[in-house]
């Protein structure tokens, strides 16, 4: 018999019958949906037989991410990787699913799994094979799941005899990622060719070894190559740490035991997390929604189907089941040419931030979660595009919301069932900064300021206030709003002022914990510098759209940028603005001058500063909890003396509270006045508002009319075309059938 | 065990009235496994301090609750015992509704100026109770967006398989959205 090719593709695979990736895959999938447990694995007989072989095999494997990530960002990273956390390294089963993973944004594990799967569809075990300690690079949201290219992937195969038996993953958030855009978040993308660098899978090395090629990857396509390059050496010192580790256990165990093991490791999370659920939650349906504006209009030239804005609706229902829980989607937008898309991968990578903090902090780490949290993204969706091209640089902007919906289902569901110090206001709002520059000696630069995202104000619980700063909702690793060394060496950059925000939160019974602000001054810039602002929900919207038990959600980010101005007066004066607060006030007194003042509630376009220009931003604020007239009143006066909500007649009219001066300056609280007050206001509420029955008519009439801002008009055609949503939306405001805010 | 800990109904009730301390706070938090008969001793320590003898079924809110009352019927009842109707119908549609539509409306609550949702693209939503104003709902979302049910409890499903205790009135369309009837009601009468 005639052989067409006897090409000897030198991998194990061939060499060996071995299944390949896809099979591994598809009997994974096969066997989970069959049996509803992970591999069909029903009885944990290695954990039963020897629990303590078993979790003793286990902590080596968690010991050696945990290890990687402690040992690799000080052996080689950036001042981001290494200060900041905002990295992360796992190891995997062959089809990618996650056995442990060390601390940082744990929630990537979901992606994990995207990856690998594609690697199976497309072969890549088979032509040209995969071998021990080979490396891929992966940013690409569709073919890698991640949350956006910003976020950089280095998986490496761990081989044994012939056969992938796992991954070792390392990931770090990049300090620029090469977009027109620059910075990490390429906010004003239209489509994934402005993403910046964008990898599907892609070997990069061999035998834990990058290839020569690579780094001038680094060099030509990116703006801060110096930082990239040392961590992509980074994550791959960490996963070289993880295959050595592999191997040892390997060798300790036995091929045989280490296959089985890894799979009842997963299932016995999973069953863990299920039951965490039970424990935790209340079954029902909870809602949840959120809202993004992308202004692109008149920014948009050269691009012009990319040239509209853009209200993007967040819709979510969380409902438990007995297999875990089911988070649904539908109803939100449908994808778009602007770069706040999500994908199924990416938006995994959000939800799960809740889910894992929520229901594995008792268990392992693994793909447990995956199972248990159902998620539907619908076809054609923003978390599901049916465009193969959409940008998914600014992911986070919108999908936070998402994670702040399902985390705040989860809340609702612990007051319920009297677990109240689970119980607080999830948002997740965020800000950062990034940009360009050349120096006056022609060295040129790229940045990401990451300062408020490395710690928010958490909202608020349902007994007490919410905190600054302590917590970040994509990391377990909050930097309480740290500066960090490459934060403060942008070169023209300069902090006058770092702070929290008075007043900056969501009011109710108990408060929001305050948001933050920085005032940045740009000195000598030399040839040029600019940037460009990425955020978690800007202040257009509110970061989510339910308060919480009658309080108000927490606002969104904003900035202001103030260009042409007489600082050199206030730094003689020793007067200068140290927030957003102080500068505006000293605008409207008159003591700073401004040629070209801009308060920016939607992200903003590049901004070129020069000498004495200011950039003050804030975010980081959080949402309050219960009746702002529930507060106690000497809470109130407290934060009025502490300066955290200064403006008395704005809280006097918040929480009914009335207080003096006395000649020491603090703020004293006036009882009766008080009493008097807060049932004036209650009377005011009943007079100024209308029975529910009389506001629907009102309103209904308004929506037969389609009477919106045509931003909200495009926002409804588009969740109406989702059955969902279409039928809530009409059976709510009881339409015609033939209504429609589609285009006629 | 700590799957076995008991939670003392005085804790409970300083987690209600918000007096706990951090370092109750923080043991509670790191139960390896929470205290199971947590809720009942919550529900025991609501019941104690409502006004009304109805009983309490599950807490919604801080002034909010589903409870069975003397016609046997669930229903969504606020702490100054005004009822707001079935609970499987949104009971924020029987509040009495505020909404800041303005820059000015909403600056009244949103701090400082450029924190302030834009009008036009977002409304502020404020629900009252009609009976005593207590504030129990807001919304930012879009103008003419659906009021949103933000929890529909299957309270069968929660006392018979995650209690051990099924309610004596099970019946299988307890756990159904009914809003719509409300509303359905609504338009036969603006169309007269």
């Amino acid at each position: 018999m005639a052989v067409i090719s006897e090409r000897v593709i030198p991998t194990a695979r061939t060499a060996t019958q071995v299944p390949t990736l896809r099979q591994m895959v598809n009997e994974r999938d096969r066997l989970t949906r069959e049996t509803g447990h992970y591999c069909g694995i029903k009885d944990l007989s290695l954990r039963d037989a020897d629990p303590i072989r078993y979790e003793r095999f286990y902590n080596k494997l968690h010991a050696a991410v945990l290890a990687a990530r402690e040992s690799a960002r000080f052996v080689a990273a950036s001042p981001g990787s290494r200060e900041m956390g905002e990295c992360l390294w796992g190891i995997t089963t062959p089809e990618g699913d996650t056995l442990a993973v060390s601390m940082g944004f744990l929630s990537h594990t979901a992606i994990f799994p995207v990856a690998i799967r594609y690697m199976a569809d497309n072969d890549y075990d088979v032509n040209d094979g995969i071998e021990d300690g080979d490396v891929y690079a992966v940013s690409d949201g569709k073919t890698g799941g991640v949350p956006h290219p910003g976020d950089f992937y280095s998986f490496t195969s761990i081989c044994h005899e012939g056969e992938v038996v796992g991954w070792a993953v390392g990931i770090n958030h990049l300090m620029e990622n090469g977009a027109p855009v620059a910075g990490s978040w390429a906010t004003f993308s239209v489509d994934t060719f402005m993403d910046g660098l964008v990898c599907p899978p892609m070997r990069t090395g061999r035998k834990l070894r990058q290839e020569s090629w690579w780094k001038a990857i680094w060099e030509r396509r990116t703006r801060a190559s110096t930082m990239n390059i040392l961590d992509d050496k980074m994550r791959l010192a960490g996963c070289a740490m993880i295959n050595d580790a592999a191997h040892q256990l390997l060798a300790e165990f036995g091929a045989e035991y280490y296959k089985r093991a890894i799979r009842e490791v997963i299932e016995e999370s999973r069953r863990m997390i299920v039951d965490n659920m039970r424990a935790l939650m209340v079954p029902g349906t909870y809602n949840g929604c959120a809202f993004r504006l992308v202004k692109y209009e008149g920014l948009q030239n050269v691009w012009s189907h990319a040239n509209k804005n853009t209200l993007i609706h967040v819709r979510a229902s969380v409902e438990p089941n007995d297999n875990g829980l089911m988070l649904d989607t539908e109803g939100s937008s449908r994808w778009g040419y602007h770069s706040y898309n999500a994908t199924p991968g990416g938006a995994d990578a959000a939800v799960f931030l809740g889910m894992i903090n929520s229901f594995a902090h008792n268990t392992k780490v693994t793909a447990g979660i995956e199972l248990a949290v159902q998620r539907h993204y619908a076809p054609g969706s923003i978390y599901n595009p049916d465009y193969e091209f959409t940008s998914n640089a600014n992911l986070w902007a919108q999908t936070v919301a998402l994670n702040s919906i399902g985390f705040n289902a989860v809340s609702r569901a612990t007051f319920s069932r009297g677990y109240l110090e689970e119980a607080f206001t999830v948002d997740g709002n965020w800000g950062a900064f990034q940009g360009a520059g050349t120096t006056a000696d022609g060295t040129s630069y790229g940045f990401t300021n990451f300062e408020w995202l490395g710690g928010t104000g958490r909202g608020a619980w349902c007994y007490k206030d919410g905190e600054p700063l302590v917590w970040a909702a994509w990391s377990q690793i909050a930097t309480i709003g740290d500066a960090e060394e490459f934060e403060a060496c942008v070169p023209p950059l300069f902090y006058l002022g770092r702070k929290l925000l008075p007043g900056y939160f969501g009011y109710g019974k108990y408060r929001g914990g305050p948001g933050n602000s920085a005032v940045h001054w740009c000195v000598e810039p030399g040839k040029h510098v600019a940037l460009t602002r990425p955020n978690g929900g800007l202040s257009c919207t509110t970061s989510v759209g339910l308060g919480m038990s009658g309080g108000y959600p927490g606002p969104g980010s904003f900035m202001i940028s103030a260009r042409g101005t007489n600082l050199p007066d206030l730094i003689a004066e020793g007067e200068t603005p140290r927030d957003a607060r102080e500068l505006l006030a000293q605008v409207d007194s008159g003591q700073l001058t401004v040629e070209n003042l801009e308060i920016w509630k939607t992200d903003c376009p590049e901004l070129a500063l020069h000498d004495h220009d200011l950039f003050v931003d804030a975010a980081g604020s959080s949402g309050g909890w219960g009746d702002p007239l529930d507060r106690n009143p000497a809470l109130v006066i407290k934060d009025l003396n502490d300066g955290v909500a200064p403006d008395y007649d704005f809280v006097s009219r918040m929480h009914g509270v009335v207080a003096a001066q006395n000649p020491a300056g603090e703020w004293v609280l006036d009882v009766a006045a008080t009493a008097e007050k807060r049932a004036a206001l209650r009377k005011a509420r009943l007079d100024d508002s209308l029975p529910a029955a009389e506001w629907w008519q009102q309103e209904r009439a308004k929506v037969l009319a389609k009477q919106v801002v045509p931003e909200v008009h495009e926002m409804y055609s588009q969740s109406l075309s989702f059955a969902k949503f279409d039928g809530e939306f009409r059976r709510f405001w009881q339409l015609p059938a033939d209504f429609s805010f589609s285009k006629e | 065990m700590a799957g076995e800990a008991t939670i003392s109904k005085e804790l409970i009730a300083q987690l209600i009235e918000g007096t706990i301390d951090d370092d109750n706070t923080n043991r509670l938090q790191r139960l390896p496994r929470k205290d199971q008969d947590r809720f009942l001793n919550y529900v025991a320590v609501l019941q104690s301090r409502v006004s009304w003898p109805d009983q309490i079924l599950l807490r919604l809110g801080d002034r909010l609750y589903v409870a069975r009352n003397g016609n046997n019927q669930r229903v969504v009842k606020c702490d100054c015992g005004h009822e707001f109707g079935d609970y499987r119908q949104n009971w924020k549609l029987g509040c009495k509704v505020r909404v800041r539509r303005t820059l000015a409306e909403m600056r009244e609550v949103y701090d400082p100026a450029p924190a302030c949702p834009e009008p036009g693209w977002q409304e502020v939503r404020e629900f009252f109770c009609p009976q005593c104003a207590t504030q129990h709902a807001v919304e930012v979302v879009a103008p003419g967006y659906p009021v949103v049910f933000e929890m529909l409890p299957d309270l069968d499903k929660f006392y018979r398989d995650y209690l051990g205790q099924p309610l004596p009135d099970e019946a299988d369309d307890w756990y159904v959205d009914r809003t719509e009837h409300l509303t359905r009601h609504w338009a036969a009468n603006a169309t007269g």
